[in-house]
């Protein structure tokens, strides 16, 4: 095949995924939902040589945080310090091998996988977290970082260069859940558009969602689990037999607002997702894989990219899957993944975001340290339990 | 080699390749995904989808050793459980199960066909053996019996520490210390046990072993050749009867330091790791000292040779050493032992690698590498003609 014929066809199907991608959210012609085991969701392919190779021999440690900016850009945080020294060797001081570094905290990739940049670190003027949770890309480019370590009670904004702009709470003065200058722990952060509100999944010290002003980072608001006021009291170990618990249990992992004003609250070690109105207001719950004990179930959440965001898609790190739930219901329609290291399966998958054409990335946390990227491949007939999502065979 | 290059590559190995693979590797400098040629050396490139996944929620432990049948079936063993975080990783070993659905370390020896299809699984204590309170490397002999080193718990590795280990292996109480070798059907049927635990004698006691790291089986004498790594010597053993034949020590001024593998050629030279001396030893099959080798001098921490295997051409041209504390598979030429290429590097996605310790070749030249530590994987490279 001639380069010649390979650009046509390459702009041939371009032009055909174009038409096909402004249908694909609505599913095929079909009256049901659901035929037998099959049920109509969105599908996803794993592509497994994305991203591309990291230069300089850089190693990513646990990837706890992944965003998309407004041009697609797929932005991540890890953690370089849980790169053992073994693993670090070419760190060490003398080097035990030529392989490997760690990279910095931050990651910016593009469509293609290429790394555009990487930043991050303590510095000047601001608080670095002692070990980081959580990344977000708002509206006007602002890199927001939180941080899980026993004395991060601080959120951190940076521009896309990693220029610090600002840091709202300090270091080490969490006052618990009720504190209104200070966080404990911060998860996720998410911030609203509409009303350039940034929303703290407030995370593994504290039990709550915090509201703060986008721009000024004055708080606003905060409440618990089902809207209550918050109570740092110790619950104990998560019980699936016990009623159900009327606070969250850390950690407070995501907290992410959809196009309808629904803020979807992940209550990881509950096992369930809570609705709320954006005033805190109660709204609904749904319990995900009720008997899961320790770290959860529930680890993330990203909408489907077709303007109602019908979709859901949350992350179970415990059970290694990402389940597609029906956002209006919370049914759960689907799932995929399975545990281990090869591409599309997933070793504690922490993190997921959608980017605009649909795709799911994710990234995992403890010895999983990968970014994986799933192709929307549209709405179509899939099981109920797709397993491992590789690409199908031409 | 970038994406368009990629397409052409899948469409060419159609067929033959489930998805079809991105050319990485083989260079002595610059050993990333991508394109990278020396000149007289093979290019390799990973195939991302091998193996199938596996049934059952199963998920690999440390890989300790891989190795491949006469009809190219890999076979591979793992730690298992004793190398998995049951809070983070196998939950649905405990009691009550912690997940729901996910996941259960897989049984300890397993054995994939050419396509990655698991078709095989056993392993664990059993009737008149020893089960290896940790397996060390393989060797599948050429009537398809399946013999496993018993290494014992490996020292802890230099460095771990930090968070590092936040997700990693439990600390599990020490067993008597592994001395010996087993030898099984194909199906899992116990035949042998030569040695016992915690019955490794001084360093003079003929014929008993202590944390042996590997073992190969030489067809042609009917003999199995042991990598003695706790008595720091090669040890040969009658492959049926289990009798001790010979032993030999490094015949240098030095003992060995850490014995990992040993693997015979066609030619009859029996190849020896001493992965933290970084060299690699080569011997007559009665240990007479052929030639030696560093490799990777460099390299410190765990060392750079962890296994040796030999390219499947008639000639057995060259010697892959897989090189766990550098994250790559270092290319000899097998007369010299000069280092002509590398396969791979650090990382966690496909063609990259982490604590890389097991190598083997098919009969196609397909090269198969196990990741032990928290690598936990099976990958298939595939070979240009020069490498076969």
């Amino acid at each position: 095949m001639s380069r010649r014929t390979i650009l046509l066809a390459a702009v041939f199907l371009g032009g055909l995924a174009l038409l096909l991608t402004a249908d694909r959210w609505s599913g095929q012609a079909l009256s049901d939902t659901q035929t037998g085991d099959m049920v109509e969701a969105p599908r996803f392919e794993v592509d497994p040589m994305f991203p591309k190779p990291l230069p300089n021999g850089w190693l990513m440690g646990m990837a706890i945080g992944i965003a998309v900016d407004a041009e697609d850009h797929i932005w991540i945080v890890h953690r370089p310090d849980t790169l053992s020294d073994a693993e670090a060797a070419a760190d060490q001081n003398p080097p035990t091998a030529a392989c490997c570094h760690r990279a910095p905290p931050v990651l910016q990739f593009d469509q293609e996988g290429n790394l555009l940049s990487a930043w991050g670190g303590p510095g000047e003027g601001y608080e670095w977290p002692q070990s980081n949770h959580g990344i977000f890309v708002d509206h006007k480019g602002i890199v927001w970082i939180g941080g899980n370590g026993a004395q991060d009670a601080q959120v951190l904004k940076f521009t896309q260069d990693g220029t610090f702009v600002a840091q709202y709470g300090r270091s080490g003065q969490s006052g618990g859940s009720n504190d209104t200058e200070n966080f404990g722990r911060v998860a996720k952060i998410f911030v609203d558009p509409q009303a350039n509100e940034a929303y703290l999944a407030d995370g593994y010290g504290n039990k709550r969602v915090a509201v703060l002003d986008a721009d000024t980072g004055a708080f606003k608001r905060y409440w618990g689990a089902y809207g209550n006021k918050p109570d740092d009291t110790n619950p104990g170990p998560y019980d699936p037999d016990a009623p159900p618990a009327q606070q969250f249990r850390t950690p407070v992992h995501c907290s992410d607002l959809s196009v309808d004003g629904l803020l979807y609250v992940c209550d990881r070690p509950n096992n369930r997702l809570q609705v709320f109105l954006s005033d805190g207001t109660f709204v609904k719950e749904q319990v995900i894989a009720k008997r899961t004990l320790g770290d959860g179930a529930v680890w993330d959440v990203a909408f489907s990219r077709d303007p109602e965001q019908k979709y859901l898609y949350v992350a179970d790190g415990k059970n290694e899957r990402v389940y597609i739930m029906l956002r209006d219901t919370l049914e759960i329609l689907s799932s995929f993944g399975d545990g281990g290291r090869q591409p599309g399966q997933f070793f504690a998958v922490h993190s997921i975001v959608t980017d605009t054409m649909g795709n799911l990335f994710t990234t995992e946390t403890y010895e999983g340290r990968r970014l994986q990227k799933f192709v929307f491949k549209g709405v179509t007939q899939v099981p109920r339990d797709q397993g491992v999502v590789w690409p199908l065979k031409k | 080699m970038g994406r368009q290059a990629f397409e052409r590559v899948r469409i060419s190995w159609a067929g033959a390749v489930a998805l079809g693979a991105l050319v990485m590797i083989v260079s002595s400098s610059a050993p990333l995904r991508g394109v990278a040629q020396v000149p007289g050396a093979q290019a390799a490139s990973v195939d991302p989808l091998w193996p199938q996944p596996l049934p059952n929620h199963w998920i690999l432990g440390s890989v300790t050793g891989v190795d491949i049948d006469s009809r190219d079936h890999v076979w591979v063993v793992h730690q298992g459980a004793a190398s998995l975080n049951r809070r983070t990783e196998n939950a649905l070993d405990t009691d009550p199960p912690g997940s729901e659905y996910c996941c259960a370390s897989a049984p300890q020896v397993l054995e994939f066909d050419a396509d990655g299809q698991l078709v095989g699984h056993w392993g664990g204590a059993g009737e008149g053996f020893d089960w290896p309170a940790n397996p060390g490397g393989m060797a599948v002999d050429d009537e398809g019996n399946v013999w496993i080193a018993a290494a014992g718990l490996p020292p802890a590795p230099a460095g771990r520490g930090g968070r590092g280990g936040r997700g990693g292996a439990a600390q599990t109480t020490a067993p008597p210390v592994d001395g010996h070798i087993l030898k099984f059907s194909a199906d899992g049927t116990f035949l042998m046990q030569i040695g016992h635990p915690g019955e490794a004698g001084g360093p003079d006691a003929l014929g008993a072993l202590l944390r042996p790291a590997a073992v190969d089986v030489d067809t042609r004498t009917n003999e199995v050749f042991v990598a003695d790594t706790g008595h720091q010597r090669v040890a040969v053993f009658d492959a049926t009867t289990g009798a001790y034949k010979r032993q030999w020590g490094n015949a240098g001024t030095t003992p060995f330091q850490t014995l990992s593998c040993i693997t015979l050629s066609r030619s009859g030279e029996v190849f020896v790791c001493d992965q933290e001396a970084n060299t690699v030893f080569v011997f007559k099959t009665d240990g007479t000292p052929v030639r030696e080798a560093i490799v990777s001098p460099g390299t410190r921490g765990a060392g750079s040779v962890w296994d040796i295997a030999l390219s499947a051409d008639s000639d057995q041209k060259f010697a892959y050493v897989a090189n766990g504390q550098e994250q790559t598979v270092h290319v000899l030429e097998r007369a010299t032992l000069s280092e002509v290429g590398r396969i791979g590097s650090g990382g966690r996605w496909p063609g990259y690698f982490f604590g890389v310790g097991s190598v083997a070749v098919n009969s196609m030249g397909q090269v198969i590498t196990g990741e032990a530590l928290q690598g936990k994987r099976v990958q298939r490279f595939l070979v240009n003609q020069a490498g076969r």
